[in-house]
């Protein structure tokens, strides 16, 4: 019998994956930055969750829902995005993060400060018995992340992901190769904002509220960290990230308990082991740990056979 | 009439402070080609060395210069242990763009974090030099104080004295020189390297304070994680980015424009406006004119 706690663990683990994944593919391989996924995340669950509330639709499509309404989101800021480079659309997607879930409060469907509860229902009986609602949660969140990582796998290894690709390396280059590299960047927001869309449905599934507050700033800066630790530039490490985010809380709570600090340090503890480990990550393993992992392998053997 | 001049005044001096982190955050990018982020962070850890000051010695005059020493120290510190780290580290690789904002990202959050740590989450308290009473006009009570006066003519000396000193000294000409050509400036013998971590230091200074007359003109507390400061950081940024990212005065035009059209917006519009005002005007201004208000269009290459 596993712990319920860990069962939820597991199904945030599901969440944080999709959402890094979203990152990675934004930033790793096109090459541009969002720290505003966590509002992209937003606009996903509000859509899961008012479509489902006021329309009563089934359980399934609100997630369609959610993926249609993000990617449509970043569509629109993703074409602002395209004429804009490095810093600038950072500090852009930076102000959309502070100011789109306040905007939750001017619109009473939303359901202002308190939010509104998304419920996908209790799992099927057939089931059996001892099958809790977090491990439906859980199931649910895993499947989901399976099927979007295959799919987005496939997505990056076509000519859509090459094309992104060689936009981030040398876009006048890729533009003589015949690439419209604005289109190919703002497809590439699109994407990834619809597969933060899904997290967002997903995260408020396992919460059951959609609020504001559950889509603060913090959480577009984790999901930044969150991919930096993966490896920004390869979705293979992409569990890393997300089993990293999901452990932090818990292994700072230990170190706190463990060296007696006031509450003061206790609360504050996880926010500086993130952002430790992201500076770190930067300044040592620019490329994340996977490909750090692989270059030193690849040299290894190069120099056997000499 | 009367709410007219209410908003434009509240616009003003609210501007005034957008300014002058728009102009720490000018003096970053012309010295290291790097939008610093964590340039709230830094001018809310000076803003506690303030409030230590005023603490033990209860003036705000020696409590402002000890803020900005500290203020300067500490970005100068940054310039030097991990900045440099930075460029020697990930100049090259698939995420040398975006590695300097991720970086100045994260500083922002270890910041955060350690000054909770320190002075906790609660709010602390410190006192305006002046009084923040409104002065009258024709019977009517302003919303402008002897306070928010200050705060402006500080702004404007502020922008003047650094406007001196780049366009006038020696120092000024090799901050410009390594700006524009580093390679260059070191050729004619310019530490370029001391120059840089000079202009940090600048922005350091300058950030404190934008920290300090931000607390004492609004609730007059700070805390970690008052809204006051995620303001800042965005305000300042966008404010330099309206001005064009590379002169000062562009930066307190870039300033005062922000805080002004935000005013009118939350009053004449919608107060529930509050943080989406930024992000809509962040976007209008950089897709009608992305150099900004009196940049250049080179410059909004790097």
């Amino acid at each position: 019998m596993v712990d319920e706690l860990r069962v939820y663990q597991g199904a945030l683990i599901a969440v944080y994956v999709i959402a890094i994944a979203s990152i990675i593919l934004l930033t790793g391989y096109s090459g541009q930055v969002s720290l505003g996924h966590g509002a992209l995340m937003a606009v996903g669950a509000y859509a899961a969750a008012v479509s489902r509330i006021e329309f009563g639709i089934p359980i399934v499509l609100t997630f369609f829902i959610a993926v249609l309404a993000a990617a449509i989101g970043g569509a629109l800021l993703g074409a602002a995005a395209a004429r804009l480079s490095g810093p600038y659309l950072a500090g852009t997607t930076l102000a959309l993060a502070i100011g789109l879930p306040s905007l939750a409060n001017q619109f009473s469907i939303l359901g202002g400060e308190q939010g509104i509860f998304f419920d996908v229902g209790f799992p099927p009986l057939s089931l059996g018995e001892d099958f809790t609602q977090y491990k439906w949660f859980f199931w649910i969140a895993a499947l989901a992340a399976l099927i979007s990582m295959w799919l987005l796998q496939n997505v990056l290894r076509s000519r859509y992901g090459r094309t992104w690709r060689a936009g981030r390396g040398n876009e006048v280059a890729a533009q003589l190769c015949g690439v419209n590299t604005a289109r190919s960047k703002i497809l590439a927001f699109t994407v990834s904002a619809g597969i933060a869309g899904l997290a967002g449905a997903l995260l408020s599934m396992t919460i059951g509220t959609v609020s504001p507050s559950a889509f603060p700033l913090a959480l577009s800066f984790s999901l930044l960290t969150g991919a930096v630790l993966s490896g920004i530039s390869t979705l293979s490490g992409v569990m890393i990230g997300a089993v990293i985010l999901v452990a932090i809380p818990e292994l700072a709570d230990v170190i706190a308990h463990r060296l007696g600090t006031s509450e003061s340090v206790t609360t504050n503890l996880p926010g500086l082991i993130v952002s430790g480990l992201l500076i770190l990550t930067v300044l040592f393993v620019p490329n994340g740990p996977v490909e750090q992992h692989r270059a030193r392998t690849a040299k290894h053997l190069a120099s056997k056979k000499i | 009439m009367f709410q007219f001049i209410n908003t434009l005044l509240i616009g003003i001096t609210s501007g005034a402070i957008y300014a002058l982190m728009a102009i720490a955050m000018v003096l970053v990018w012309r010295s290291t080609r790097v939008i610093n982020f964590a340039q709230a962070g830094m001018a809310l850890l000076s803003t506690y060395f303030g409030y230590e000051v005023m603490a033990n010695f209860n003036s705000f005059w020696i409590a402002l210069p000890v803020a900005m020493i500290g203020g300067a120290l500490f970005a100068a510190f940054i310039e030097v242990v991990f900045m440099r780290l930075l460029v020697k580290h990930s100049s090259s690789g698939p995420i040398a763009s975006v590695a300097p904002i991720i970086a100045t990202l994260g500083l922002l959050g270890v910041i955060r974090a350690v000054v909770s740590m320190i002075w906790g989450g609660q709010d602390l308290r410190i006192e305006a030099p002046l009084s923040n009473d409104g002065f009258t006009l024709a019977g009517e009570v302003l919303v402008f104080s002897p306070m928010k006066l200050l705060t402006l003519l500080t702004v404007l000396g502020l922008m003047i004295l650094l406007s001196i000193l780049f366009q006038k000294t020696n120092l000024g000409l090799a901050l410009r020189a390594s700006a524009y050509a580093p390679e260059i400036a070191r050729l004619s013998g310019i530490r370029v390297d001391a120059v840089r971590t000079l202009g940090w230091a600048l922005a350091g200074a300058a950030g404190a304070v934008a920290g300090m007359f931000q607390t004492v003109n609004g609730s007059g507390t700070i805390s970690p994680d008052s809204i006051e400061f995620s303001l800042l950081l965005l305000a300042g940024f966008i404010a330099a980015v309206i001005g064009g990212l590379e002169s000062l005065l562009g930066a307190v035009i870039g300033g005062m424009f922000l805080g002004i059209v935000i005013s009118f917006i939350l009053i004449y519009i919608n107060s529930g406006l509050f943080f989406i005002a930024p992000f809509i005007i962040l976007l209008v201004v950089l897709l009608i004119r992305p150099q900004g208000i009196i940049g250049t269009k080179a410059a909004r290459r790097a």
